[in-house]
């Protein structure tokens, strides 16, 4: 089996994004712009996600020259066997930071991936999902999530999967916004749409709504509930154009419930979504960046009642040093918080940690730099280690021990 | 050799196109120190700097808006600089010309580290489109993040700039 490192595996995963220049038309009368927006696409695709299993294999999953390939490393990412294509025709699939492809293992030792497939015109996409059932090996075909075809955004969604085999997605959705605007009404923002599969992911019910008027471009987070009901968490546009954050428990009746009031009004694109992560004591812990006048910067919160109140939000990083992209990881008591900030030569992910479900927190510690370009750092954990993860353009992608799990 | 000159002629006239061409759409690459060169260069003068993106949805609306402000008040100086990749470079020339901004000063994110880029513009901006800045002579300045409203760009440019319509 032909073996590639972490990082050799990734750099190459962004290096080659560059070779497909060359595809450009020449001579060509007037600017096409679907093609143009394709080349945009095949920008270096920097963000991968990753998982371990039971076993604590690491997968990983990235794309690359329009494929999803996933990966599995049996040494903690030292090494990484040959990669597996998830879909067999090529496709735009989106992988900056807000908007990455996602993979989560079942405890029967399914893999799920999805991503987003973006279309030709500017800010359309589908949302795809393919499943393995044989240990990654083979992948089905991918399907489309999105019940609605119409060429609008079906973007940035979140994936779950719960014990029951039931399989979760949510992502931000504009057939709603489309709508409207074909009767000359004005719709504000995307809305955040879901769909669930009773059959491990082999079909999908209906979709259906779970919020009017989201943000357009800020990442969806979901977590697992004890009760195997998945939490959605992202940016919603409150009132007018207050961009703050809601969360809804997918049980089929609950309501949005507002969590932070930074009361940023912004007519604007932060690309910058939340995080968040349910420990197995059922706390969700919650992570976010807001830039309103008076509340600027990252902040915690927790919820010891499923989402119903919230903790006063705890501010944390260091404000001159533009800290950003929070991402927050829960075991048990153990959680952890990493983020990214530059101190005016290189990228710092910094973080830190707490002993008791989130009451209190130790001084941030520096995990990992770099001097260049970078992706968002992620965290994940097998059960013993706390690793993040972080694609860097310089070093590729690197997974560094951030603490014991719990 | 009388095949020399048509020859010379036709590849000066090729080039002179070429060159206004150039001029007309080129988008330079922002690097480290390219915003300590643009305050330079417009020292003293006032000038609208706006930060934009191809991914921006919000940003299509401001671009809409500064079209038309350049078109009413041609003294108006406006520098504009995406956030995108220079392998973008056609696309970002064509949404320019959409908007009628194909010839104003145009720069495009030319070093794929862009915290570094970010933090030399300004290290208040968290990389939120569309994001702008009103320079005014004296050098002081106001960012706008989010959708600008005309008015208050209007009402900047009169004070500013001066309030000298385009004779149209």
């Amino acid at each position: 089996m032909k073996r590639a490192t972490l990082g050799t595996l990734l750099l190459a995963v962004t290096l080659s994004a560059s070779a497909h220049e060359n595809h450009a038309g020449h001579g060509a009368a007037k600017p096409d712009v679907g093609k143009m927006w394709q080349d945009m696409l095949k920008k270096p695709a920097l963000s991968p996600s990753a998982a371990f299993d039971a076993e604590g294999r690491l997968w990983l999953a990235a794309a690359k020259d329009g494929f999803l390939l996933v990966s599995r490393s049996d040494d903690k990412g030292k090494t990484f066997g040959t990669p597996v294509a998830v879909n067999r025709v090529a496709e735009n699939i989106a992988a900056d930071g807000e908007n990455r492809p996602k993979i989560v293992l079942g405890n029967n030792g399914a893999v799920y991936v999805s991503y987003t497939s973006s279309l030709d015109k500017p800010f359309t996409g589908n949302v795809r999902f393919a499943r393995s059932l044989d240990g990654g090996r083979h992948f089905s075909d991918p399907i489309t999530v999105n019940d609605n075809l119409d060429i609008v955004t079906h973007r940035f969604e979140a994936l779950a999967v719960n014990g029951k085999g039931q399989v979760f997605l949510a992502w931000l959705d504009k057939r709603d916004q489309a709508a409207a605007a074909k009767k000359g009404e004005k719709y504000t923002g995307a809305a955040l749409y879901a769909a669930v599969s009773d059959d491990g992911g082999a079909s999908f019910r209906p979709n259906f709504k779970l919020a009017d008027h989201s943000c357009e471009c800020c990442r969806v987070a979901m977590g697992m509930d004890r009760d195997g009901i998945p939490v959605a968490f992202w940016r919603q546009v409150f009132g007018k154009n207050v961009r703050d954050h809601a969360l809804v428990r997918l049980d089929g009746k609950s309501q949005p419930v507002r969590v932070s009031y930074d009361n940023w009004e912004t007519d604007s694109c932060p690309h910058h979504g939340p995080s968040l992560s349910i420990a197995a004591d059922g706390v969700y812990h919650l992570a976010w960046f807001d830039n309103a006048p008076a509340r600027r910067g990252l902040f915690y919160a927790r919820s010891t009642d499923q989402g119903k109140t919230f903790s006063a939000p705890l501010a944390f990083g260091n404000l001159d040093a533009q800290p950003a992209h929070p991402f927050v990881l829960a075991a048990d008591k153990g959680v952890a918080v990493a983020w990214k900030e530059f101190d005016g030569e290189r990228s710092v992910v910094h973080a830190m940690r707490s002993a008791d479900g989130g009451v209190t927190w130790s001084a941030p510690r520096k995990l990992a730099s770099t001097a260049g370009g970078s992706d968002h750092p992620l965290l994940i954990a097998d059960k013993e280690q706390v690793y993040l993860l972080w694609n860097t353009l310089r070093e590729g992608v690197q997974l560094i021990p951030a603490g014991a799990a719990d | 050799m009388g095949v020399h000159r048509p020859f010379g002629a036709w590849w000066l006239a090729a080039l002179l196109f070429a060159a206004t061409a150039a001029q007309a759409g080129e988008i330079k690459p922002f690097v480290p120190g390219s915003m300590k060169s643009i305050l330079a260069a417009h020292q003293g003068k006032p000038f609208i700097l706006g930060l934009w993106s191809l991914s921006c949805v919000h940003c299509r609306d401001d671009l809409r808006l500064l079209g038309k402000l350049v078109g009413k008040y041609p003294a108006v100086d406006l520098v504009l600089v995406a956030t995108d990749t220079p392998a973008e470079t056609a696309a970002l020339a064509s949404t320019l010309k959409q908007y009628g901004l194909q010839r104003r000063e145009a720069w495009v994110f030319g070093d794929d580290f862009s915290e570094r880029l970010r933090f030399e513009i300004d290290r208040n901006w968290y990389g939120e489109l569309p994001r702008t800045y009103f320079i005014a002579a004296a050098g002081d300045s106001e960012a706008v993040s989010g959708k600008l409203d005309a008015f208050h760009v209007e009402q900047w440019v009169r004070q500013h700039v001066g309030s000298a319509r385009s004779p149209r």
